[in-house]
């Protein structure tokens, strides 16, 4: 373990969790197994919208070793249809029509894997053998697949009970827009679309139900990233009261979001179990997962931004749509994403003004779920917008971002929706990526490289994350996502265990909040054990891990409970060792009289005084080594910064290779800089792979055809470069607790900074980029190279 | 994403693999690295009753030079013709194709005659056999017999191969002396298969003109094609950019390339235009032509 002086927060420490998972022994859902567990394979539709007439699985039913089939009508017996966000209030929201359905398809099937029956049978081999002798009988329908298929009232809705496929209308409106555009020298205008891709963790999806008839108790092991969550949303659908269940989730391979949910085959699983009383094992694979695991981000928007000449964009009209697949993601909607697109937009921008319509729309292709900065969208729009005015004005896009970007404590001194611009550090980064990157000179070596027959390319964006960002004035207490509890405890032998209701998934919080506990208790960090995981021990917790929330809110609450509990020591400790609290001191463990080095007491002999000797401390203080603190989250600050990268284009193939990709961040005080540092990294990755490689791609018929490994193509160690990282000195807004979330902000802006260098590369042939995706045969139809017949 | 149930045989002769294939004919399949054949049974797109794995032939592996052929055994690893010495130095042009055949933990299994008889329309080694006219060995309790490259491939995933048959060897010609070889390939990432690859062959005469070329593209068909038309017209042409660009057109012009999420007809034409000058060119500088 590295040290910085005596501090561990700051340091790159190690993190606990690596030799366990690096050497094959992390405990996954699957490495899960009970006594007397059956296996479970869903039949799935391979067609994206038709009338369901009928399902035989008797056939099925005979094959030896098949315990259960359970088609659309068991499950209606099993089980009570649902509205997704049901439990947030998001299945409610204003101009919104919610679907009720079942966790199997009962009267039509939406989308290709729409789960048509659950086969529950000895082995996982027996079950996926049990699926082909299912017969179902479906009338096909005209798939919804584009924006245009979904507004077509010629159209069937995909939910045939709301008339249209429309599901929710949003219309926000900041400042004067009529003003800016009044005063505007010029109008820019821009259709630019987002394209559907996933989040792909390593482990897919994948729970095990355990129920016990005779207490009346569910025990779901699930891979998860919300077990309390998961608690929350079953009773309402499979009819066990929230206090009998208990879910446990332990090491999680990924969940960028997707995790967040809970999804129509965790109700089937659980329904499952309860009818049979054995326990049953769903363990999704790669090809359901690219399916129907979810997918995010297809959204498009029609800008229209009004600008003064010398590149400064006053306000911003725009019109957003997004397709959000058929069975809306439970408990959060990808029609949320109409409004945190049109909240996120600013971004650091002194925008004057935002006119902004959206709509969600049903279609005939997968889940829309969370994904890693799902507002990201927003991120990418303005700053994809900030370069299409830079190139129409003839302004480079480095100044553009001067005179765009709020400078610290100037006016504007808050943005549009009220969130105020406290120590923002954008401008910092700006000048200092644009002085690492060399922007200055690289203008002539582009000149030069392109005398060559070399196309290179330089690109910029910055943003703001709020995880969860600075209060807006006259916010108190807690935001939607609620505050944050944790449990501090002394155990025998001196031990400290903190019980978090973070459910880590990749995140290495046993490692980070033991760094901050270790600091501010004064014990050795080894001695620090995290636990998480188990909605029997946990404090609730809406989401367990996500928003890139646990920097500020988890650690918060960690120090903010270690500095409770270690007063709780040394008032105990007092006496025992007949002191004054106030001169004693806690090290390494053991607690000492200043200035009598010689006077001390173990941490460990203080817990057994506490459990076996009580009336050895006659105070009046409590005799117990335990805290229980709940955080608000202080007084938060921002997170953001600038990506700037360099690429160059193979004019003949398409491809793009990155010379240099550097990241300017501030994320607060990290705690441990390696761990913020694979966050970022991991980030990028993800919008290389964004942008250049992976495509959530559906035919004109509404068939998934990137439906494995062979066609969704992940950025792999020879894509993605390697990735420079440097810091800002950060402004403290809290007296106390300044790290900050840093998990979304590399993936949502990293597509725009490479898609700007791209852009910039095919300046020569006048390219101008207005779709996200760009495999190297889209890059060779925008520079007219190749024409698509 | 399991398997089907299905019958295994390990046979450790190649008489015993050829009695298996007599008995179970199109109901087995033969299997050694399982590089394409697991992940099919897997999907359920492959599913053999029999499946006959002749990793436990030890007849069958190996690489041996006889008189400017080389001959692999059907299960020599793709790893070990690329670490290959022999290889190296006799025929460059498959060393330099190896290394883009998946990844090394693929290679480490894969084999050279799997990826032959796999015939794979993308695959490397497919249009590395028919650009070096290469002869394959294939026997069944019949006998044996030999067949060209390129009467061997058919179609997708489809050969002459008759269903009682087992292939043995794969045998490469090494000549001509002094050519100047080129593997090109553009893929969407290391490792994938193709978007489009072409290979070239560039022998020069006394006078440096062109004596002989050959150009073989692959992932723009059902399976690897040779340009043989335009691999006449070279012959004798002075070896030059614009000769090269020329012939490069020619080769591309008549391609019918499927489109996919990857790519359109239109950018794979494109990019068999690219590649085969890329390879034309790079096989005649090393054949020594100052270009």
């Amino acid at each position: 373990m590295e040290q910085v002086g005596a501090r561990s927060v700051g340091a790159r420490v190690m993190r606990v969790e690596d030799p366990r998972i690096l050497t094959g022994r992390g405990r996954y859902v699957d490495d899960v197994v009970l006594p007397d567990m059956l296996h479970a394979a869903f039949l799935r539709s391979p067609i994206p919208h038709g009338r369901l007439l009928g399902v035989d699985a008797s056939e099925a039913r005979r094959l030896q070793g098949v315990v259960a089939v359970y088609t659309g009508e068991e499950i209606q017996r099993l089980t009570t249809a649902a509205q997704a966000g049901a439990e947030t209030g998001m299945n409610a929201m204003p101009n919104m029509k919610s679907p009720t359905f079942h966790a199997l398809a009962t009267d039509k099937v939406r989308h290709i894997g729409d789960p048509l029956a659950l086969v529950v049978a000895e082995s996982r081999y027996i079950a996926e053998d049990a699926l082909e002798l299912i017969v179902e009988d479906i009338e096909m329908l005209d798939p919804i697949v584009s924006y245009e298929d979904a507004l077509d009232p010629a159209k069937p809705p995909v939910f045939d009970e709301l008339g249209d496929n429309i599901y929710l209308t949003a219309a926000m409106s900041f400042g004067d827009a009529d003003a800016a555009f009044a005063a505007a020298d010029r109008i820019v205008r821009a259709s630019i679309d987002v394209h559907r891709h996933q989040p792909v963790p390593m482990e897919c999806r994948g729970l095990i139900a355990s129920w016990d008839p005779v207490a009346e108790h569910l025990t779901v092991h699930a891979s998860t990233q919300s077990p309390h969550m998961m608690r929350m949303i079953l009773p309402a659908q499979v009819g066990i009261p929230m206090d009998q269940i208990r879910v446990i989730a332990q090491d999680v391979g990924g969940g960028f979001g997707l995790k967040n949910s809970v999804t129509r085959e965790d109700v089937a699983i659980v329904a499952a179990a309860k009818d049979l009383g054995r326990p049953v094992k769903w363990i999704e694979d790669r090809l359901e997962h690219l399916a129907t695991g979810g997918q995010a981000r297809e959204e498009m928007a029609d800008l229209e931004a009004a600008v003064t000449a010398d590149g400064v964009i006053l306000g911003v009209r725009m019109d957003i749509k997004v397709n959000i697949g058929a069975y809306p993601s439970d408990p959060f909607p990808g029609a949320i994403q109409c409004y945190t697109i049109i909240m996120s937009f600013q971004g650091p921008t002194r925008l004057q003004a935002l006119d902004a319509r959206s709509i969600a729309l049903f279609s005939n292709k997968g889940t829309y779920v969370s994904y890693r900065g799902p507002w990201a969208t927003a991120d990418f729009l303005r700053e994809r917008l900030l370069d299409i005015v830079a190139s129409e004005l003839g302004i480079d896009p480095l100044d553009i971002r001067r005179r765009n970007y709020v400078v610290r404590d100037e006016p504007p001194l808050a943005m549009l929706t009220g969130q105020p611009f406290v120590g923002v550090t954008t401008q910092e980064s700006v000048e200092q990526a644009a002085l690492l990157i060399g922007w200055e000179g690289f203008r002539q070596r582009q000149r030069a490289a392109r005398a060559e027959g070399r196309y290179l390319g330089i690109g910029m964006a910055s943003y703001l994350e709020a995880a969860p960002g600075p209060r807006v004035p006259g916010q108190e207490g807690p935001d939607v996502m609620g505050d944050e509890t944790t449990y501090l405890s002394v155990e025998d032998g001196g031990k400290i265990v903190i019980v978090t209701r973070q459910q880590p998934h990749g995140q290495g919080h046993e490692t980070t909040l033991a760094q901050v506990a270790a600091d501010e208790l004064g014990v050795r960090f080894d001695d620090i054990t995290v636990r998480y995981g188990d909605t029997d021990i946990t404090p609730v917790a809406i989401v367990g891990t996500g928003g890139s929330r646990a920097a500020t809110m988890a650690n918060g609450a960690v120090l903010h409970a270690s500095r409770e509990l270690r007063e709780k020591i040394m008032t105990l400790a007092a006496d025992v060792l007949e002191a004054n609290a106030a001169d004693l001191e806690l090290a390494a463990g053991v607690i000492s009289v200043k200035g009598s080095p010689a006077v001390t007491l173990s941490l460990a002999e203080l817990t057994r005084i506490v459990h076996e000797e009580p009336e050895r401390l006659p105070s009046d203080a409590e005799r117990s080594l335990s805290v229980t603190r709940t955080f608000d989250g202080g007084s938060p600050g921002w997170s953001g910064g600038t990506h700037s990268c360099i690429v160059e284009v193979d004019m003949e193939t398409g491809l793009v290779n990155f010379e240099r990709y550097l990241v300017v961040e501030d994320c607060g005080v990290p705690v441990n800089p390696a761990i913020v540092e694979g966050q970022i990294r991991g980030g990028v990755a993800q919008a290389i792979g964004a942008v250049l490689l992976e495509h959530a791609a559906y035919d004109d018929e509404g068939q998934y055809v990137a439906a494995s490994f062979m066609d969704y193509l992940l950025p792999t160690t020879d894509i993605v470069p390697r990735i420079e990282i440097h810091h800002v000195e950060t402004v403290e807004t809290d007296p106390d607790v300044n790290f900050r979330g840093v998990g979304e902000g590399g993936m949502i802006v990293a597509p725009a900074a490479i898609t700007n260098a791209i852009e910039d590369a095919l300046a020569p042939f006048g390219a101008r980029i207005l779709g996200q995706h760009l495999p190297p045969a889209r890059i060779l139809e925008l520079t007219g190279t190749v024409v698509d017949r | 994403m399991k398997l089907p149930l299905l019958e295994y045989h390990a046979p450790q002769t190649v008489e015993g693999v050829l009695d298996l294939l007599d008995e179970h004919g199109d109901e087995a399949k033969v299997i050694a690295g399982g590089q394409s054949l697991m992940p099919m049974m897997a999907m359920r797109l492959a599913r053999p009753a029999q499946l006959i794995d002749i990793n436990g032939v030890s007849t069958l592996g190996g690489i041996d030079e006889q008189g400017g052929v080389l001959a692999f055994g059907a299960t020599t690893r793709e790893r070990e013709a690329e670490r290959s010495r022999l290889v190296a130095e006799r025929l460059p042009v498959l060393a330099e194709a190896l290394p883009f055949i998946g990844h090394v933990s693929i290679r480490n299994r894969g084999t050279i005659g799997g990826s032959i008889a796999h015939a794979d329309a993308s695959a490397e080694l497919p249009a590395i056999a028919l650009i070096t006219d290469a002869q394959i060995v294939v026997r069944s309790r019949r006998g044996e017999r030999t067949i060209a490259a390129d009467d061997f491939f058919v179609s997708h995933y489809t050969t002459t191969l008759s269903d009682d048959e087992c292939l043995v060897e794969v045998r490469m010609p090494t000549g001509p002396s002094g050519a100047g070889w080129s593997f090109q390939e553009v893929a969407r990432r290391p490792g994938d298969f193709a978007l489009v690859g072409a290979i070239a062959m560039v022998a020069l005469d006394e006078d440096a003109a062109i004596d002989r070329a050959r150009i073989c593209l692959f992932g723009v068909s059902d399976r690897p094609v040779r340009a043989a038309e335009v691999e006449a017209a070279l012959a004798g042409a002075t070896a030059s950019l614009d000769a090269f660009d020329a012939a490069a057109s020619d080769a591309a012009e008549y391609l019918e390339p499927a489109s996919d999420m990857h790519g359109s007809s239109a950018y794979r034409r494109h990019l068999a235009r690219v590649t085969v000058r890329r390879a034309l060119t790079r096989a005649a500088q090393r054949a020594g032509a100052p270009l």
